[in-house]
């Protein structure tokens, strides 16, 4: 302690050199944005488990359609082995037609997990780019919150009934006319969010200076956006998957050839009391899928607002 | 803040009941007690005699059905020809004649009935004891033969009736089709005047042939020979409405009508009903057959499809219920199951289901599918597919203990009619065809591997260069219906089982919406698989919907497209086939010879193989009912009537069921 | 205010008469074979069918039809079903209905409210401890299993456990209540918690809270005061939409359980080819929707006196 007190200015500070090399490397952070939000996430214990067990869930469906005992394509009703429990022979047991149930679950399972991605994205990608739009351009934003207003009031079974009847069915058609409607709920938590942000002086002072719209939106104002547009993204994964079982329901699903996973839960609700394998298998990948979107999800989204960087 | 906590939810649980309890008093006034010791031995009916299982008959007997399908949309009997409708409405009517449970014709409003000229003219004697009362029992008016002009005249009446129930009046009754022309055009050119016409001061309706010379006798005239009328009078177009009741509620209100103010003169009024919910029956004490066992009350709960019945059944909630494929499975399974013994099986339903072929099938392009409708022209062709279709697996979907009782072999439905000497029809039908294995065998009759095999073998000769194979086979369901993909699913698998998928392939088509217009209009099916109920009791109602050069044939304009052939030999079997059914028609003297020519033409329209029957329905049960007491209608609309059931408190078992069917068969010859 | 009001009625009106005419058209648009039942379809001739809708007026040409839509709009009639109940008015049908449908959404929605409410306070107050993680489970639970399973689930232990009646009856509405109000509330329960939770976690962490807490208020009545009160308005601004959307009744939970209420009839009414029906009800369900979000505007105002409506539009 005393020896401290005793130690001279000069051996504290001393004059250096300017170096515009030194100073180039002091002001040089590695503060990365996408570094950090990939940091905050793994943070986030149960959504890095849950993100692995979707991963894993992913991979496994294709491996477990390659060592199934049965293929889809060649399946063969056999009335004697309908309704059989788990065995060694059937590993999820078979369906009421008797056929196997394993490589039924996991083929649907790929399926809804690609049609809910599919929706997922476009959804975000048309939302985001009229969710700004809307926001931003004010004449724009009277007609589209008409809109708005109109489709969201329209049921949805006239209106897929009537894409059915005129287009078709199969997998694109259902992708396409879900997230034509899907874009609305997205686009509207980014319009909100656009305007808050729209009149902050940072961004008067970029309009002032003549930065071209499209500037203002991707560089200003996007970023805050993310962390909203990906949990948006994440509920959204379940609700296509419910929303495409009560479709299915109706006879407005994806077709004969596509089965997927709300399909089956439908076809289980007839049998489930007495054969509860044909319920709970489909039902449990559906909610793995769920909560680990859930969980991931929330912690994206936390990761990715920048108020929680250090 | 617990404590509030506690208080704000004990306020809201007394909201809560406030709220249920109103709900209590609403709209549950005219309900019984669901009390089955309840002996409510006021009105009309004699006691149930004892079911022979030892139980006690029941008073109030509590049945289903499913929301989806079945819900009744009106109470005007004359407005609906639905069967939602009809299975609740014969309840609250009576009709001129009444279906026993043999399916024969016994008098009811009409004590007797006859014709003297081949059924050219009707005359019908009607009781003077009959009716009309309002929902709580009260006397209404008389029920006289002037009821039933009324009604000819409202159902006729395009303006009232918006042609419901016309179809068979127009082709049947004299004068009919005329009348109906009539008011058509007087409504497009003069609005609201065919409403005002009545049965009085009409000459125009004077010309329709129903008179009602005095107040208990009823002529009909028909347009020409019509030995079966009498069949007709079971169907909702030949119930009776009175003046009284139009003028009480108006013209206007008399489809709208609901079961509060319409008038009954059926054995039961329908005290409640709650949309999607139930309906409840009560016991009309005015009714006219004193001698008749009525429940006290039916009541008749609407379910989601699935397995709601089964397990309501299993808790005592009703008092029949049909197994789904589940249920069944774990009940056959288990010897020890405490259902096991109680397995029954329900009568057929009065559908008879064949494979229609289209043999002028289009792609979905619209150009002709040339490469089926070559084959399907092949008579080796048709032949392969007739005897090479083993349908084990698919009558099991419906029925896995007892499939082969499903194989039907005729295009007319079994047990619609029979020959003097009491032989069934279809039986006689059934000796004319050929190779066709004898019964009580345990493979299907008609399925013979090696013959089809010969027929494949033949028809891939004939047809080779002319068609590629294997044949493309268009089979189109209803998307979204899990029932009708397994069902596809295992005729795909039929189809290719024996003739092989190098001769046949069955594609499985999904329409969204509308089988008439996606796939029917277009003519995109190979073949159409369909059921078709009698309307009436007799072989020509099956036969003319697939007679050749007939616009009113069903099959023939729908899915058989038969007017469109171009092959000099097919047309020519259906032309033979056509002039052996107008014979038949013809004969109406000798009721015996018109049915032997009938069974002669539909074993002709088989034996070449121009439509592949397929099926009958039934299912499994566990019921407190005794099936073979009900009436038995394969035509009208009386099946569900309520009326002499015999049923028990205690559930009815196999042995039971089986001592019934013995019974039934002695005493039905 | 007033002026502000109308304004944003008569925008609303004419939100709603877009949606009524749109889905009038499209409608119009669907195959009218549904108008017959399967065996119709079969047993009727096309000269009766075509007879049968030409009497029902559904070949007119559209603009005809369209202009009697309107005539009968102005005095509020949507004219006579069809398909669901023959020639009865539409209104009397959804009265029928949406009383029963009503009367359960509420109760449904009160319970979920209390229970929910206070579910998601307590997650607050014990933030990371163990009634916050029981909580979360609950949410995530109830979001994650597919409705029909969770449904199933109820009515197994409901009938076979308890052995509560599985059908809905008039002869007996409150214990036959039970099972659907449950299906009802155990979803919402979790939403009201989920964002109570949310809200209040969000409040708590702000200055006047901070000093609310060195002034030495009692932990209690920081959260009832400041934080309850203050998380509550977002959460209120929904509360008059779902109350009056508990008339639409729920679709699944209906079915199951055979209630007698609206939730299946819009469905049915499109199936069927009703199409004065499914207009009244999309009618109905664009004008509770549109109240709806006005009234929550409303309540929020005066939950929150900050909060000025006239100005920016509706609330964000």
């Amino acid at each position: 302690m005393s020896d401290n007190k005793k130690l001279k200015q000069d051996e504290l500070f001393r004059v250096v050199e300017y170096s515009a090399d030194a100073a180039e490397r002091i002001g040089y952070s590695n503060y990365s944005y996408w570094r950090s939000v990939w940091q905050n996430f793994l943070k986030n214990k149960p959504a890095v488990i849950m993100g692995t067990v979707f991963i894993f869930l992913v991979i496994f469906s294709f491996i477990a359609l390659a060592i199934g005992k049965y293929q889809y394509s060649e399946l063969l009703s056999d009335q004697n082995q309908s309704f059989l429990g788990p065995s060694a022979e059937y590993w999820f047991g078979t369906d009421n037609l008797g056929r196997d149930y394993w490589c039924q679950v996991w083929y649907a399972a790929q399926i809804s997990i690609k049609l809910s991605l599919v929706v997922a994205i476009g959804e975000a990608i048309i939302g985001v780019a009229i969710g700004c739009l809307w926001g931003y351009v004010r004449w724009l934003d009277r007609p589209l919150t008409e809109l708005y207003n109109v489709i969201n009031n329209i049921p949805t079974i006239i209106y897929m009934m009537l894409v059915a009847l005129m287009v078709g069915q199969g997998f694109g058609i259902m992708a396409t006319a879900m997230i034509a409607t899907g874009w609305l709920i997205m686009a509207r938590n980014v319009r909100n969010l656009v305007l808050m942000y729209r009149d902050r002086e940072y961004n008067l002072a970029s309009r002032c200076l003549g930065t071209p719209v499209w500037r203002v939106l991707v560089k200003n104002i996007f970023p805050y956006l993310i962390s909203v547009v990906i949990l948006r993204l994440a509920l959204s994964i379940p609700g296509t998957i419910a929303l495409e079982s009560t479709l299915s329901y109706l006879g407005l699903g994806m077709g004969v050839e596509t089965p997927s996973l709300g399909l089956l839960l439908r076809n289980a609700r007839n049998f489930f009391l007495d054969y509860p394998h044909l319920l709970i298998f489909p039902a449990v990948i559906v909610s793995m899928i769920t909560i680990s979107f859930y969980l991931m999800g929330n912690a994206v989204s936390d990761a990715a607002d920048p108020r929680n960087h250090v | 803040m617990k404590r509030k906590a506690t208080r704000i939810l004990a306020l809201l649980l007394t909201a809560m009941l406030v709220l249920t309890a109103c709900g209590n008093n609403g709209g549950s006034q005219n309900t019984p007690p669901a009390d089955s010791s309840n002996n409510g031995d006021t009105g009309s009916g004699t006691p149930a005699p004892a079911p022979s299982n030892g139980g006690e008959p029941l008073k109030d007997l509590i049945t289903w059905e499913s929301t989806g399908t079945r819900e009744l949309e009106g109470f005007f009997i004359l407005n609906t020809e639905k069967s939602a409708d009809l299975n609740v409405l014969c309840n609250a009517y009576s009709p001129l004649l009444e279906i026993d449970n043999y399916g024969k014709l016994n008098p009811a409003v009409a004590k007797d009935w006859s014709t003297q000229d081949g059924g050219k003219t009707w005359h019908f004697e009607l009781r003077d004891d009959v009716t009309w009362v309002d929902v709580n029992g009260n006397e209404k008016a008389k029920c006289t033969a002037q009821d039933w002009v009324t009604a000819m005249e409202w159902i006729l009446n395009y303006e009232k009736n918006g042609a419901n129930n016309t179809s068979m009046l127009v082709t049947l009754v004299e004068g009919a089709q005329e009348y109906y022309d009539y008011t058509k055009n007087l409504a497009e050119t003069n609005p609201g005047a065919a409403k005002a016409l009545t049965t009085e001061n009409n000459p125009e309706f004077d010309k329709v042939g129903i008179k009602a010379p005095d107040d208990y006798t009823l002529d009909y005239t028909c347009v020409s020979n019509c030995p079966y009328f009498d069949t007709l009078c079971t169907s909702a177009a030949l119930y009776p409405v009175s003046q009284a009741e139009i003028d009480e509620k108006g013209v206007d209100n008399m489809i709208g009508m609901s079961n509060e103010t319409m008038w009954y003169n059926g054995p039961y009024t329908i005290t409640s009903y709650i949309m999607n919910n139930e309906k409840v029956l009560t016991k009309n004490p005015s009714y006219w057959d004193k001698d008749c066992t009525l429940f006290d009350t039916v009541t008749i709960v609407m379910i989601d499809d699935g397995t709601k019945d089964d397990q309501l059944y299993q808790t005592g909630e009703v008092h029949n219920c049909e197994l789904n494929e589940a249920t069944l499975k774990t009940i056959t399974d288990n010897p020890s199951n405490e259902y096991y013994n109680q397995l029954v099986e329900t009568r057929l339903r009065k559908f008879s289901y064949q494979y229609q072929l289209n043999f002028a099938k289009r792609n979905p392009d619209g150009s002709m599918d040339t490469n089926w409708n070559t084959a399907v022209a092949n008579e080796a062709f048709r032949k392969s597919l007739y005897y090479g279709l083993d349908l084990t697996t698919t009558w099991a979907r419906a029925n896995r203990i007892n499939p082969l009782s499903l194989e039907n072999l005729c295009f007319t439905m079994q047990g619609l009619l029979y020959f003097s000497d009491g032989t069934e029809y279809t039986q006689r039908v059934i000796e004319k065809l050929e190779n066709i294995a004898p019964a009580g065998g345990d493979t299907p009759r008609r399925f013979n591997a090696d013959l089809a095999l010969q027929y494949k073998e033949q028809a891939m000769k004939e047809l080779e260069g002319k068609v590629t194979f294997p044949v493309q086979i268009d089979y189109y369901i209803q998307s979204g219906s899990s029932t009708a993909l397994d069902g596809a699913t295992i005729l795909k698998e039929n189809f290719e089982r024996t003739l092989g998928s190098d001769y046949v392939q069955l594609h499985i088509c999904e329409y969204v919406t509308s089988v008439t217009q996606e796939v029917v209009n277009p003519k995109l099916q190979s073949f159409q698989g369909n059921g078709w109920g009698a309307d009436y009791g007799d072989v020509e109602n099956f036969l003319d919907q697939i007679v050749y050069g007939d616009d009113s044939a069903y099959y023939a304009m729908k899915y058989t497209n038969i007017n469109e052939l171009t092959d000099p030999d097919t047309i020519a079997l259906f032309e033979e086939f056509t002039r052996l059914e107008r014979e038949a028609k013809n004969t109406f003297d000798d009721m015996d010879a018109r049915y032997e020519k009938f069974a002669e033409a539909e074993a002709f329209l088989l034996n070449h193989a121009l439509s592949i029957p397929s099926n009958y329905e039934n299912a499994w049960q566990l019921t407190q009912i005794n099936d073979y007491s009900k009436m038995y209608a394969l035509y009208g609309c009386q099946t569900y009537t309520y009326k002499n059931w015999e049923t028990s408190t205690v559930p009815y078992t196999a042995e039971d069921y089986a001592r019934f069917v013995e019974e039934y068969n002695a005493n039905a010859s | 205010m007033f002026k502000y009001t109308v304004k944003r009625l008569l925008q609303s009106l004419l939100t709603v008469l877009i949606v009524v005419s749109i889905v009038f058209v499209l409608m119009r648009c669907l195959p009218t074979d549904y108008f017959f039942t399967d065996e119709q379809q079969i047993k009727f001739s096309d000269e009766q069918k075509h007879d049968i809708l030409q009497a029902a007026g559904l070949l007119d040409p559209i603009p005809t039809q369209l202009f009697r839509f309107y005539r009968g709009l102005l005095h509020m009639d949507f004219g006579e079903s069809r398909r669901i109940r023959t020639g009865v008015g539409v209104w009397e049908i959804v009265a029928d209905k949406f009383t029963v449908s009503m009367r359960m959404g509420v109760t449904a929605m009160a319970i979920s409210l209390a229970v929910g409410v206070v579910l998601g306070v307590l997650q607050a107050r014990q933030k990371d401890r163990l009634m916050d993680h029981i909580g979360t489970v609950y949410t995530v639970f109830i979001n994650s299993v597919p409705t029909l399973v969770s449904y199933s689930l109820v009515l197994v232990f409901g009938a076979r456990v308890l052995g509560l009646p599985s059908l809905y009856s008039n002869r007996n509405p409150g214990q036959s209540s039970i099972l659907p109000i449950a299906c009802l509330a155990l979803t919402s329960i979790a939403h009201y918690a989920l964002w109570t939770r949310r809200y209040m976690v969000d409040e708590s962490t702000k200055d006047y809270i901070k000093l609310a807490r060195i002034k030495g208020m009692s932990n209690q009545s920081i959260m009832v005061k400041h934080v309850l009160k203050n998380a509550f308005v977002p959460l209120a601004q929904y509360i008059p939409a779902s109350l009056l959307l508990t008339l639409a009744g729920s679709l699944l939970v209906e079915r199951f359980f055979s209630v007698p209420g609206m939730g299946t009839l819009m469905t049915e009414a499109i199936q069927r080819y009703d199409t004065n029906v499914v207009q009244g009800c999309v009618f109905l369900y664009a004008g509770l929707g549109v109240v709806g979000v006005f009234l929550g505007d409303v309540l929020m105002m005066i939950l929150d006196p900050r909060i000025k409506l006239a100005g920016g539009g509706e609330t964000r």
